[in-house]
C-alpha cells in the first residue's frame, strides 16, 4: 500500500486551485444571483490575453515589441498576470451590459445569454489565436520540480496553490474590510435597500461582474501552465465551479472555499487509489452533501426549512 | 343546377399549380434537377470531431480528406461525378456520432461516411452505417477493437492500432528498461483495448504489469497518477492516453522533470496533439504511421501540396492524422473507380485485399487492406523527441520502422466477424 501523505498534500493543493477557479463564479452568483456559464470562456480568455501580453502579442515585430521581449521573463509574466485578467474583466463588464435586459425576468434568460456568450468567446478565441495548443511560459524561479519525502513535486503547482491562498484572502479582505465590499455584500442581501440608500445598483453590478470575470481570468492564467491552453479549455472549468458553489452553499464565500478543498482532496485521493472514479468523485461528493444538507455546507437556511 | 362557387377554370389552374409544385416537394435530394449532361455528385459525409477531446485532430483529419477530394475533383471527379461533402461535428461523443451518421444517410443523402478519431465514435457510426449498407471509412481511430470485435462489412480502418504499436515497441522496451511495467490507460475503448494488447505482449515477452492506473477521459490533473507512478518505481510506463488528456499529461510530466526519469512507452502519438509543444514535453518512445520528414520519394512534394492548400493553418506541416485522412478518401475514390460503380458491395470488394506500394504510400513497406479485418496493414515507425533540432517543426527523430507483417494484430482475425455480403443491405450512392 503506497503512502497516503503525498496524496493528501497533493489533494490540498488541488483544492486550493479549485477554489481559485470557483472564486469569480462564487462572487457573481452570490451577489447577482446570475449563473455565469461564460465563466469558463472568460477563464480561457484571461489566459490567452496574458499569453499575448507576455509574448508582445500584436506588437510583435514593432520597436515596442522588440523592446518588450528584451525585458526579463519574470517582469513580463507578472505584468501579464495583471493585464490579462483586467482585460478579461472588461470583457465581463461588456457581458454584464448585455445581461441587463434579463434582470427581473425568468432566470433561464440570463442562463441562455451567458451560455451563448460562452460560445461566442470561445469561437472568438479560435479566430484570434487559432485552434492549436499553446504553451504558457513561466519564469524560471517558479518552474521545475523539487523533492519532498523522496517524491518529485512541481514547484509551479505549489506556487499556484500559494497564489490561490493569497487571492482568496485578498478577495475576503476586500469584501469584509472595505466600504465597497460592504456595499457589494449589502447588494447581495437586499438590492432594493441599497438602491434606496442612493447607491447606483447598475454600476455596482457592472463592477462585481467585471471583478468576477477578472478573477476568472487570473485563474485561467495561473492554471494554463498545468492544464495547457486551448480554446475549449473553459468547458473543464464551468462544471467543477458550479459543483463547488452548490456543495459549499450558494452565496457562501467560505463555503465555496471549503467545498473546493473537499473536491480537491476527493479527486486527489481517488486519483491515486481508485483512479477510474477520480472525475466521478466530485459528483458523488455533491450527492452525499446535498442529499443530507440541501443548502450545502455553509449556505443560508431557506425559509422553508424547519 | 346550382351555380358552383369554384369555377372549372380555377379548379384546373389550381390542379396544374399543385402538380407543378409537387416537383419541388421533398425530400430535396431525390428531386433535385441537375443541369443537362451533368452527373449526380457523389456526396461524402465527413464525420469528424470539431469539438471535445479530439477537436484539433478532427480538424487535421478533415483537411486530409479535403485535399484528396480537391485532387479528385481537379481531375474531373470519379466516374465522371464530382465529389461533394457534408460535415457535421461528432463532438468526440459516441451518441452524437450515431445521430450524425443517421442524419447524413437518411436526410442528407450521403453515399459514404469518412472520419473519426475517437474509437467510441467510430464504433457508433459504423453500427449505423452497417444498418444502411453505407460504406464507412474509419480514418484515425486506433482501438484494436475497431478491426476486431467491432468490425463490420461496410467499415474500413485506415489507422494502425494499439496492438500494432505495442508489437513494434514492447519487446525491445522490456529488454532495455526491465520487466516491471505500469500501465496508464485512458478509460474508454481505445485505452482499454490498447492496454489489453500491451498486457498480452508483456506476458508473451516475460514482462510483468505492476499496476494499471485508469484515467477517465477529461482528466486535466495528473498529479495523483504521477505521484503513484513515482511510488511504484516501474521500469517503464506504457501510456495509452489521447487527445487533450495527453497534452495536459505531457505538460505536467515535463514540469516534474519525469520525462527522463522514467521510461515512457507512449503507443501512438498523433501529430496535432504535440505540434508546437516544447520538446521536453515530448519524452519517451512513441509510434506513428508517417512523418513529414521521412526521406522517401513523394514526401516533400506531398508536404508542399499541404502548405499550398492550407497556408493559414497553425499546423505548418502535415502529420499522421492528416495522412490517414488523405489516404482514406484517396483509396475510397480509387476503389469506386476500380469497381466502376458506387454500389456498396462492389466498392467493398474493390477495397478488400487492395495492395498499395511503399512508394505510393510514402512509407518504407508495401501496404494492403486486410480482407479479413478490413484494417490497413502498414509500416509502423517508432520515434522519440528530436532533441537539438533547430527546426521547430522537426520534432520527431525516427528510430526505425517495423513492417506490417511484424506488427500485424494477429488476434483481430479471430475476434472480427464481418457480416456476409448477403446480409449487408445494398446501397448505391
Amino acid at each position: 500500500m503506497t503512502s497516503l501523505v503525498p496524496h493528501l498534500v497533493n489533494g490540498l493543493t488541488l483544492g486550493l486551485l479549485f477554489a481559485l477557479i470557483a472564486l469569480g463564479f462564487t462572487l457573481i452568483v452570490g451577489v447577482m444571483e446570475v449563473i455565469n456559464l461564460a465563466h469558463g470562456s472568460l477563464f480561457t480568455l484571461g489566459a490567452y490575453l496574458a499569453l499575448s501580453t507576455i509574448g508582445a502579442g500584436w506588437f510583435a515585430g514593432t520597436p515596442f515589441g522588440i523592446w518588450w521581449l528584451e525585458l526579463p521573463m519574470a517582469s513580463r509574466y507578472f505584468i501579464g498576470l495583471a493585464l490579462g485578467p483586467v482585460l478579461a474583466g472588461i470583457a465581463g463588464m461588456l457581458l454584464e451590459l448585455c445581461l441587463r435586459p434579463t434582470y427581473g425576468k425568468a432566470p433561464l434568460y440570463g442562463l441562455l445569454l451567458t451560455f451563448g456568450a460562452a460560445i461566442v468567446v470561445e469561437e472568438a478565441i479560435r479566430l484570434i489565436w487559432g485552434t492549436g495548443e499553446r504553451n504558457m511560459p513561466v519564469p524560471q524561479m517558479i518552474s521545475g520540480a523539487f523533492l519532498m519525502g523522496g517524491l518529485i513535486f512541481s514547484t509551479y503547482k505549489f506556487y499556484a496553490a500559494g497564489f490561490a491562498i493569497v487571492a482568496i484572502l485578498m478577495v475576503w479582505l476586500f469584501l469584509e474590510r472595505t466600504p465597497y465590499g460592504a456595499i457589494i455584500k449589502a447588494g447581495a442581501h437586499d438590492s432594493e435597500m441599497v438602491r434606496a440608500l442612493g447607491y447606483d445598483l447598475a454600476r455596482l453590478r457592472l463592477i462585481v461582474f467585471g471583478f468576477g470575470s477578472a478573477l476568472a481570468g487570473i485563474a485561467g492564467m495561473v492554471m494554463a501552465p498545468i492544464w495547457g491552453l486551448r480554446p475549449h479549455l473553459g468547458i473543464d472549468v464551468v462544471i467543477p465551479a458550479f459543483l463547488i458553489i452548490v456543495i459549499g452553499g450558494v452565496g457562501s464565500f467560505w463555503g465555496a472555499v471549503a467545498a473546493a478543498i473537499l473536491v480537491g482532496m476527493a479527486t486527489g485521493i481517488t486519483g491515486a487509489y481508485a483512479p477510474a472514479w477520480s472525475l466521478m468523485s466530485m459528483y458523488i461528493l455533491l450527492i452525499a452533501i446535498v442529499g443530507f444538507r440541501a443548502r450545502g455546507l455553509l449556505g443560508r437556511r431557506s425559509a422553508l426549512e424547519n | 343546377m346550382a351555380q358552383s362557387k369554384i369555377s372549372r377554370r380555377r379548379l384546373l389552374t389550381s390542379a396544374a399549380g399543385a402538380a407543378g409544385g409537387m416537383a419541388f416537394m421533398g425530400p430535396w435530394t431525390h428531386t433535385r434537377v441537375h443541369a443537362q449532361g451533368a452527373a449526380k455528385p457523389i456526396k461524402i459525409g465527413i464525420t469528424s470531431d470539431a469539438s471535445g477531446q479530439y477537436a484539433n485532430s478532427g480538424a487535421e483529419d478533415r483537411r486530409g480528406m479535403m485535399m484528396a477530394i480537391a485532387e479528385a475533383n481537379a481531375k474531373g471527379g470519379v466516374l465522371g461525378r464530382k465529389i461533394e461533402t457534408f460535415h457535421l461535428d461528432t463532438e468526440t461523443t459516441p451518441a452524437t456520432g450515431s445521430r450524425v451518421a443517421e442524419r447524413m444517410i437518411t436526410r442528407e443523402g450521403c453515399g459514404f461516411l469518412v472520419g473519426a478519431i475517437h474509437s467510441g465514435v467510430a464504433n457508433a457510426i459504423s453500427q449505423v452505417a452497417q444498418k444502411y449498407g453505407v460504406i464507412y471509412i474509419n480514418t484515425n481511430s486506433s482501438a484494436p477493437s475497431e478491426a476486431g470485435q467491432n468490425c463490420h462489412r461496410v467499415k474500413f480502418v485506415f489507422d494502425a492500432n494499439g496492438t500494432n504499436f505495442a508489437k513494434a515497441a514492447v519487446q525491445a522496451s522490456i529488454e532495455k528498461f526491465g520487466k516491471k511495467w505500469v500501465l496508464l490507460t485512458n478509460d474508454y475503448v481505445w485505452g482499454h483495448s490498447t492496454a489489453a494488447a500491451t498486457k498480452a505482449l508483456l506476458k508473451q515477452f516475460g514482462g510483468e504489469m505492476v499496476e494499471e492506473i485508469l484515467v477517465p477521459q477529461g482528466t486535466r490533473d495528473f498529479s495523483s497518477q504521477l505521484l503513484k507512478i513515482q511510488q511504484l518505481k516501474p521500469g517503464a510506463v506504457a501510456a495509452a492516453i489521447g487527445g487533450d488528456d495527453q497534452k495536459a499529461m505531457r505538460q505536467q510530466i515535463a514540469q516534474l522533470g519525469m520525462g527522463d526519469k522514467t521510461a515512457w512507452i507512449n503507443n501512438q502519438q498523433d501529430w496535432p496533439d504535440v505540434y508546437g509543444l516544447p520538446l521536453d514535453n515530448l519524452f519517451g518512445v512513441f509510434g506513428t504511421t508517417w512523418y513529414y520528414n521521412l526521406d522517401l520519394p513523394g514526401v516533400a512534394e506531398f508536404v508542399q501540396r499541404y502548405k499550398v492548400m492550407f497556408p493559414d493553418t497553425s499546423i505548418k506541416v502535415p502529420g499522421n492524422v492528416f495522412y490517414n485522412g488523405y489516404w482514406s478518401v484517396r483509396e475510397l475514390l480509387g476503389a469506386i473507380e476500380r469497381a466502376g460503380s458506387t454500389n456498396n458491395i462492389k466498392v467493398i470488394k474493390a477495397l478488400e485485399g487492395h495492395k498499395m506500394s511503399a512508394r505510393d504510400r510514402m512509407q518504407h513497406h508495401d501496404a494492403w487492406i486486410d480482407p479479413v479485418t478490413h484494417q490497413m496493414q502498414q509500416s509502423i515507425y517508432l520515434a522519440t523527441a528530436n532533441v537539438g533540432t533547430k527546426d521547430s517543426d522537426d520534432m520527431f527523430k525516427i528510430l526505425g520502422s517495423t513492417s506490417p507483417q511484424e506488427a500485424m494484430d494477429t488476434d483481430a482475425a479471430g475476434a472480427c466477424k464481418l457480416e456476409s455480403y448477403e446480409s449487408t443491405p445494398t446501397f448505391d450512392a
